[in-house]
Order: C-alpha cells, then structure tokens, then sequence
C-alpha cells in the first residue's frame, strides 16, 4: 500500500480527527524515537548474549549480593503495573468519571510493565532454559511459586481489562479508518471479534467489564503482597518484617500514580490531546498522588521506625547503614527527594500544572527505583552467617555494564510495548456505552 | 564383632627420628545401656601402645564431627573407649562412617581408619514417609495449603475462562438489521459521533 494520506481520510468531527489521526500518520519524532528504543534495546542484548555466553559472572552478583538490580527492577515493575487496577477498577467503581480518559493509559502502561516485569526474571536466572523446572518441580509451599503464579494471572487479567475496554474503540478503527495498511485492516478486523454495537453485545461486555473491575482488585492487592513476601517470609533483616506487604502496595500505587502523569504529559504534547488531557486532570492526579504519598509515607514511618528504636543485632548494622552509612546518601535522597518533598510541593496548585508535575513525578518515579534497590540489596550485605574468607569484592556490590545495559533496555522494552500500542489503538476511550435495562446506548467520548 | 584395618601411612620425619607405623584394631561393643567403640593400638611387634591419641570423628555432608573426649589416649594395654552418640543422625539404614586417626604423633605415623556402622538414627528418604510440613518436600505440602492455594488459582481462573467464554458469545453475535435499525432510532439524540 502507498504511503496513508490522512488528507484522504474522512472524520465527521474534529474530535475523531484528533483521537484517530496518530494511528494513521507517522511522524519522524515517532521514527527517531523507536530507533533509539532499539538502540538500547540492542546494548541490552549484547550484555545479555554474554551473560548467557560466560554466565552471571558477568554481573556484579556474588554469594552475599545474589539478587542485584534485576530483581530491584522486577518488584519496580510489578509495582507499577497495578496502575492498570487502581483506574480501570478503584477510581471507575467509586464512579470517578474525571479518570475516564487516562484508563486507557493506565491498562496499556500496566500490561507493558508486567510482561517486562516476568521477562526481568528470566533474564536474572543463569539457567534460563530450566525456566520450565519451575511447572515441573513446583513447590506448593514456595513463594516464589505463588509469585509466578499471580504475575500470570495478573497478566492475563491486565489484557483483558485492556483488551475489552478498547474492543468498541477498535471495531470503531476496523469500519471508519480507511488510509491504513492492509495488515492493520487485518489486524483490527481480527481483534474486533465482529464487534457491531449490537444491544447484546454491549449489554454482555458491561457485564465482563464490571466483573473484571471487581476481579481486578484482589489479583492485584495479592500480586504485590506476594511480590513482598519473597522478602518477608525470610530472616534477612530489613526483610523479616510483618509491614512488608501493606508497604509494597501503597509504594506501588504511589508510583504507579507518578508513572501516569509522566505518560500523561508526553501523550498530550506529542499527540495535541489537551482538550482531553486537562489541566484540570493534572490538578486531579496530582491531588491523588499526595493522598499516595502520605499514605507511603506512613508505612515508610512504620518500616523503619521500630528496628530503628530498638536497634538489634543485625537488625541495627543494617538501619545504621542506611541512615548514616554507606546507603545513606541514597536512602535520604529517596525518602525526601522522592516522597517528602513531593507531598509538600504538590499541595500547592502551581506545582500540580503539567511541567512542575512532571518534574515532581520524574523525582517520585526515580525515587521509587532506588527504594527497590534499598530494599533488596543493603540486606544482602548483612547476612546472619559473617561474611569470612572470601574476596573483598564481595563485600560491595557495584552492578557492571551489561547488568545496566540490560536494566535499561528493559525500561526501553517497556517504553517500546506501551509506544507500539499508542500507535495502533486509540488511547483516549472513544466510545462510551450508557448502562440500561432497555439496553439504549449513546455514542460519546466521556 | 572386630574389626582390624591397617594402612600404611606417609613418611614424614619428625625430629631426627624415623616415625613407625601403628597398627589400630577396632571393637564395636553394642549393648543395651550404651554402644562402645573400643580402638587398641599396638605396634608391629604386636606390643601395646600407651599414651597414644587417637581422634574419633563421624563423617559428616562435608567435614568430620568429632566424638569422644578432646584427648582419647590408650591405657597401658593400648586401649580406649569411647561412647557412640545416641542421637546422631545417620543415612537411611542408620548409617555412618566411623572415622578413627593417628594425627601429629612423634612416634607413630598418621594412620585414618573407617568403617560404617548403622548405629545412627535411620533418616527416611522416601518422601512419603516424610511428615507434611512447609518445608517438606513438595508431594507433603500441608494439606489446608494445598486446598487454599488450589481453589483460589481456581476461582479466578474459572472467573478468567468465563470471561474469554463472554468474549467468544460476543463474537458470535451476528449482526442483524434490527440492530442497525435500533441504531438509527435510538441516536436521535445523540451527542455526537465520530
């Protein structure tokens, strides 16, 4: 097919135009963006190849620090895949009609960030072809089973949220657009699933909808609990700690919150959505991020309060570490560049405009990463057995090239699953149905 | 029942004398107060040997668990005795490795001698003699975990199937003109569209 020119394409209203244009015209800004994507994507494979070549020598990981940033950079993305569940369930059952447009946003960000999240995994195994000894010698009783078990399901939950909400948009794509490429003609004809606004229809997928809302919710308080007690179910200090799984999910909505508005901002810059993407939605997330935050921050005071009254054992080395030694600097910079300072700055409404916020989400978003990296590896270095007779290098842990090589080309793989998908769906809910019990139904935006 | 080993050992010189060898016979007494390992050292003429120490160990995964007192020296007949642990562990007949050694003497070369008794406390194997517990093998997880686990993958899953089963209803609806129809009268007023 030649070159699509949208000039050719028919919208009735300026509003399609604006919400549908981007699936038919390719800018160079796009182009140049995917191409760097796929540079760090590609860094990210040759540190690979030779993590799998000379094995998980290559990283800084030794017997004291066996986890390193990719399991930090796992429980990042479980935390921020249950964004998808706090719009597309909490905020839409308690009927918050003004998130509407940004639940679109937040099931794509949300099955971005679980599949790279179960692809970190594999990337942290040595043995990745034993990947199956996991279904074959499962353990009832290990975490890490019922781990794997809820990030599968929480997957597939994620896509269908995804996929059901969008099913109207794309039979919209599938009858109206007609400048596209044949295999995208296909491609929405299949996923339409012969989609024809039929009474039963719409009344059958409101009915999923509404199951799926409430089903979400638990999958999704389970997944990050869960993710914590991989933590919390051993001795390690800093894990060993009953406070684990509340502060893992509010740590996860809180950034998962950040992650939307920073999306926010870009879609509506690049995309011209701000008669959809408001002022007034950037004032509303950033009110809903301080509400987060303070309830993060209270579960922050309770995590390290108690150890750090009693200060014992093991216990103390590892708070005197993080609060005046060598993960100090980090461990400030998170509490107070990531989570206090950002409670303060947005309960002013200059700094919930769409740049200051950005900036403030960018600092929150940044802070959360490092909290993971706290969180997993200061323990390590505190073992109950003393670390005795072995090289110096293991005493610290200093990740190499090719673990942020493929650190960062996850977050690329990330960026690229939820630019792909902003490419080939409308990600501003487009068509909306009225609930009835004579099945009647308007076409509207919001 | 008597056991008799005898190894040659190395040849190393202490002093400016030559080291002999030793030869170390050993007993397993078993009666019911207690079970005895009896060692007697003698030297190649056959003569006991008095005030030789000699160390008893039971081999562990990867060391040797001392057993006996610190310093077990032969009397004047060039014998000692020491008693067997009652509660050690053993493989799965109850067995052990019963390690004796002539170690840094300065007149007797170093000698090891072993033997496997199963005098240890029989350790199952079999998985299904094993004991449910959390940190059991995974046929003997605790039961209530099992069911719980089980049914709540159930139930969402079943909630996931019944899903896809919707999705592929929908799909099968065909369309009709009474739906076209019914679109056309019910969006006189409609907002708008695309």
């Amino acid at each position: 097919m030649s070159k699509p020119n949208i000039e050719l394409q028919k919208f009735r209203t300026k509003r399609g135009k604006r919400l549908l244009s981007h699936l038919i015209t390719t800018s160079l800004q796009y182009k140049l963006w995917i191409a760097f994507l796929l540079i760090l994507i590609l860094l990210g494979l040759i540190g690979y190849y030779r993590q799998l070549r000379y094995g998980l020598v290559v990283t800084a990981m030794r017997d004291y620090t066996s986890w390193g940033i990719y399991i930090s950079n796992f429980v990042f993305f479980v935390a921020i895949s249950l964004v998808g569940s706090l719009f597309s369930s909490i905020l839409k059952l308690n009927k918050n009609l003004w998130a509407r447009p940004l639940t679109r946003i937040s099931e794509i960000i949300a099955v971005a960030a679980i599949i790279c999240a179960a692809v970190i995994i594999i990337v942290d195994m040595g043995r990745p072809d034993r990947i199956f000894y996991v279904i074959t010698h499962l353990r009832i009783q290990s975490p890490i089973i019922w781990d794997v078990i809820i990030i599968s399901t929480y997957l597939v939950i994620s896509i269908l949220l995804l996929y059901i909400s969008l099913l109207p948009d794309i039979a919209l794509c599938r009858d109206r657009l007609t400048q596209i490429p044949n295999w995208k003609k296909a491609l929405y004809r299949i996923t339409a699933i012969n989609w024809h606004n039929h009474p039963k229809q719409i009344a059958m997928l409101q009915k999923v909808n509404k199951i799926l809302a409430i089903s979400v919710l638990p999958v999704a308080f389970a997944i990050h609990t869960i993710t914590s007690w991989l933590f919390a179910t051993t001795w390690r200090p800093g894990w060993d700690s009953t406070n684990l799984g509340p502060y893992f999910v509010s740590g996860a909505f809180m950034a998962g919150a950040a992650v939307i508005i920073i999306a926010m901002y870009f879609i509506r810059k690049h995309l011209k959505l701000s008669k959809y993407i408001t002022l007034s939605h950037f004032d509303r997330m950033g009110k809903l991020l301080v509400l987060l935050s303070l309830v993060y921050l209270y579960f922050n005071i309770n995590e390290y309060l108690g150890p750090a009254f009693k200060m014992v054992g093991v216990e103390g080395e590892h708070i005197t570490e993080l609060f005046v030694g060598k993960y100090a600097p980090m461990y400030w910079f998170v509490q107070l560049g990531g989570l206090v300072l950002p409670i303060i700055l947005l309960f002013f409404k200059p700094f919930r405009k769409p740049l200051p916020i950005l900036i403030i989400a960018i600092f929150v978003v940044l802070g959360a990463w490092l909290k993971r990296f706290l969180i997993v590896i200061p323990s390590l270095q505190h073992p109950y057995l003393p670390i005795q007779g072995v090289d110096e290098s293991y005493l610290h842990y200093n990740p190499t090239w090719e673990e942020w090589a493929i650190t960062f080309s996850s977050f690329a793989w990330l960026l690229l699953i939820i630019t792909v998908l902003i490419k080939l769906f409308p990600v501003i809910p487009i068509k909306k149905y009225k609930q009835g019990s004579e099945t009647v139904f308007k076409q509207n935006i919001f | 029942m008597a056991v008799t080993f005898i190894f040659g050992a190395n040849t190393i010189s202490y002093g400016q004398d030559d080291l002999q060898d030793a030869i170390v016979t050993l007993s397993f007494i078993d009666n019911n107060e207690a079970k005895i390992i009896q060692a007697k050292a003698t030297d190649q003429d056959g003569s006991p040997i008095e005030d030789l120490e000699l160390y008893f160990y039971v081999q562990r995964t990867f060391s040797l668990l001392p057993i006996g007192d610190f310093f077990n020296t032969t009397d004047e007949n060039g014998i000692v005795e020491i008693p067997f642990p009652e509660d050690l562990p053993g493989a799965v007949g109850g067995h052990v490795k019963i390690v004796v050694k002539i170690l840094e003497s300065d007149i007797y070369n170093d000698l090891t001698l072993e033997t496997i008794k199963n005098w240890g406390i029989p350790t199952p194997v079999d998985q299904f003699e094993e004991k449910r517990s959390l940190w059991a093998a995974a046929a003997n997880a605790p039961i209530t975990l099992v069911i719980s686990v089980s049914g709540m993958i159930l139930v969402i899953w079943f909630i996931i199937g019944y899903i896809i089963f919707i999705l592929y209803k929908i799909g099968k609806i065909k369309s009709d003109v009474h739906s076209q129809f019914n679109e056309e009268n019910y969006f006189k007023d409609v907002i708008e569209s695309f």
